[in-house]
């Protein structure tokens, strides 16, 4: 049998067994998310389709997905939607500006090779798809991190009904900054990984610096790592503000009904 | 103003020194980057001109519509000898622009520099790449200072554990390049252990919480390679597709163990010191707690991160393919085809990521709770 069906039974059987049926909704999600950039893929295919409306619109879907179906609509999801979403708009602006600037969308010399049989005249934007290409890879952590500034938020207002919007503003960055290391890490090893193949590649051929810096597969792998740790910052005081602008206002909007 | 007074206040000496080094830091290295073109032996250009000479519609095999733009370019010459010279350049692009590229003034391009037999004929080259190192520069300042502005301390600990992880990797590929009778994998087994030590210990401390944490974390990253490495062997690998490391001389089969090995590391290593530090923080909090209540909120935590985690590795690895994979459909490529060339390995890696997450959710449990019980007998 198949390698990948082993793993996904594995991996299924763990989540169920230590998981319980959270985890076979986690499994589940995971693949309403394949499907999700998959059929993405296949939008993107159309060079009339916008890139980024459509990378914007599967972000959606996506965060709903992770944010909705695991942990069900409530206060605290519905925050931290709104941030996620907020902060997948600023991030693609930015990514847009740099992947332009830095021209390192489509495929670097390195990959030419493996596609030269295709004709690679094919009428999408490849500057946008690459914009999409870096959101996507960073979706998940932002999503996680949202969701972990603002249910320990509502716990504070909870226990401490009379506390202001600026100090719970101020918790919300403090608890953002204690994931902070971890999540960023998470990204970074999970890239380290992915690219492994890429960097012996270096060695082996001894690129000098020179070379490395300037070449557009490594310039793009830099800046996808750049930019999941921008965003996985970013969210933090994004989160934490729209999180306690919502608590606070719903308690003003509780007292005055009283 | 009381406002503005008190934060001054708040500014201590030490910030002071470090905002300035850094903005002095920030000013050098994007002058010697905007400077640095002596240092490089290729000829740089900057483009001056521009002037778009042909464009034609073209169709390809698939029906795909296409633009095809000729662009003459005036270059001047940035080092070498002729340096500071005009030097014409052509350049062939196309609207969707998957391995070339439009040109604007002010651009930086690497060319090589044509012979000519007539001295006071124009100077002719070939343009070969761009000049990206300053892009490269100003995203990594955007990212220092978003996340020292946001992060502060535990922002500056992410900036050092990625310096340092990363210095360590390239590190030991040069080991493993220079000495071929090591393995790769126990290069980067080893690899790991340092990785795994130097950021736990930085994000959490010396303590028993990032001890517990480092055991778990060792234990879950190679049980999961492990369990994979066990499901290889049983499928004889029937479903991974390497062509996409086909560059390489090297197995692709042990680059990508490796790589699984230090890819699902982050996930592994944040999973573990979550369970760790509220286990911890239970016990802290009420130094009576049963091994049973421990074991069931260790176990609630679990479930609440385990669908993050696996989701987060799950973008991280699958989104790098998009591109390869709109380029084989255009290319009307068989659906199954192209699916398991582009994503076989990363779907796998995904999958043993995970595997490996949702496996250090009871193994750093149990560390943490051994750890409790020996802390609570010594007391």
């Amino acid at each position: 049998m198949n390698v990948l069906v082993w793993l996904a039974a594995i991996l299924f059987l763990l989540m169920v067994l230590i998981g319980g049926s959270k985890g076979a909704r986690s499994f589940i999600a995971l693949f309403f998310n394949f499907g999700v950039i998959f059929m993405t893929i296949l939008f993107m295919t159309d060079p009339n389709a916008d890139p980024i409306i459509l990378t914007l619109i599967a972000s959606t879907i996506i965060s709903c997905i992770t944010l909705f179906f695991i942990n069900n609509v409530n206060n605290k999801t519905i925050t931290a939607f709104i941030s996620t979403i907020i902060t997948i708009t600023i991030l693609i602006f930015f990514i847009a500006i740099v992947t332009d600037d830095a021209m390192i969308q489509g495929f670097s010399e390195e990959e030419i090779e493996e596609i030269s049989m295709f004709s690679l005249y094919i009428g999408v934007d490849f500057v946008k798809i690459g914009v999409s290409m870096i959101i996507m890879s960073t979706i998940g952590a932002i999503t996680d991190i949202a969701i972990s500034i603002a249910s320990p938020m509502r716990e504070i207002i909870h226990h401490n009904p009379l506390i202001s919007r600026k100090d719970l503003f101020t918790s919300g960055l403090i608890i953002g900054r204690d994931i902070l290391g971890t999540n960023t890490n998470t990204l970074f090893f999970a890239f380290f990984g992915g690219y492994l193949a890429l960097l012996i590649w270096f060695k082996e051929l001894s690129y000098s610096i020179g070379e490395i810096v300037n070449s557009k597969v490594f310039t793009g792998e830099m800046i996808t790592i750049l930019c999941a740790g921008i965003g996985v910052a970013l969210v933090i005081p994004i989160t934490s503000w729209i999180t306690a602008y919502a608590l606070v206002r719903t308690r003003e909007k509780n007292e005055l009904s009283k | 103003m009381s406002i503005v007074v008190n934060t001054f206040k708040k500014i201590t000496c030490k910030q002071i020194l470090l905002y300035t080094m850094l903005t002095l830091c920030f000013a050098i290295s994007v002058f010697f980057v905007n400077h640095n073109h002596s240092f490089y032996e290729r000829p740089i250009a900057k483009v001056v001109e521009t002037n778009l000479e042909n464009t034609t519609e073209i169709i390809d095999m698939n029906n795909n519509k296409d633009h095809l733009f000729t662009q003459h370019i005036i270059a001047k010459l940035q080092n070498g000898e002729k340096k500071g010279q005009l030097i014409h350049l052509t350049n062939e692009y196309s609207s969707s622009g998957a391995y070339d590229q439009e040109y604007h003034a002010g651009n930086e391009l690497f060319v090589s520099i044509e012979k000519n037999a007539d001295a006071n004929a124009d100077i002719t080259g070939t343009i070969h790449d761009v000049k990206r190192d300053k892009h490269v520069l100003i995203i990594t300042w955007v990212f220092i200072f978003t996340l020292l502005v946001i992060g502060k301390k535990q922002g500056l600990f992410s900036i050092i554990s990625l310096v340092v992880n990363a210095a360590l990797l390239s590190y030991a590929l040069d080991i493993y390049m220079s000495t071929s009778n090591i393995s790769l994998i126990w290069v980067c087994g080893i690899s790991v252990i340092l990785f795994t030590v130097f950021s736990l210990l930085l994000i959490n401390g010396f303590n028993e919480k990032s001890y517990a944490a480092i055991v778990a974390t060792l234990l879950g990253t190679f049980a999961s390679l492990f369990i994979t490495y066990l499901v290889m062997l049983l499928t004889s690998e029937n479903g991974l597709r390497y062509e996409e490391m086909q560059f390489l001389t090297r197995p692709p089969q042990l680059v990508f163990m490796a790589g699984l090995l230090i890819g699902s590391l982050g996930a592994v290593m944040d999973v573990a010191i979550t369970m760790s530090s509220s286990i911890f923080g239970l016990y802290e909090k009420n130094n009576n707690i049963s091994v049973k209540a421990l074991r069931t909120s260790g176990m609630d935590i679990g479930k609440d991160i385990m669908g993050a985690m696996t989701n987060i590795l799950f973008f991280a690895y699958i989104s790098g393919s998009i591109p390869m994979l709109i380029l084989y459909f255009k290319n009307a490529s068989p659906f199954g085809f192209s699916l398991s060339i582009n994503l076989s390995l990363e779907l796998a890696r995904a999958l043993a990521g995970g595997i490996g997450v949702v496996i250090t959710i009871p193994i750093s449990l149990y560390t943490a709770i051994f750890y409790v019980n020996r802390k609570k007998a010594r007391s």
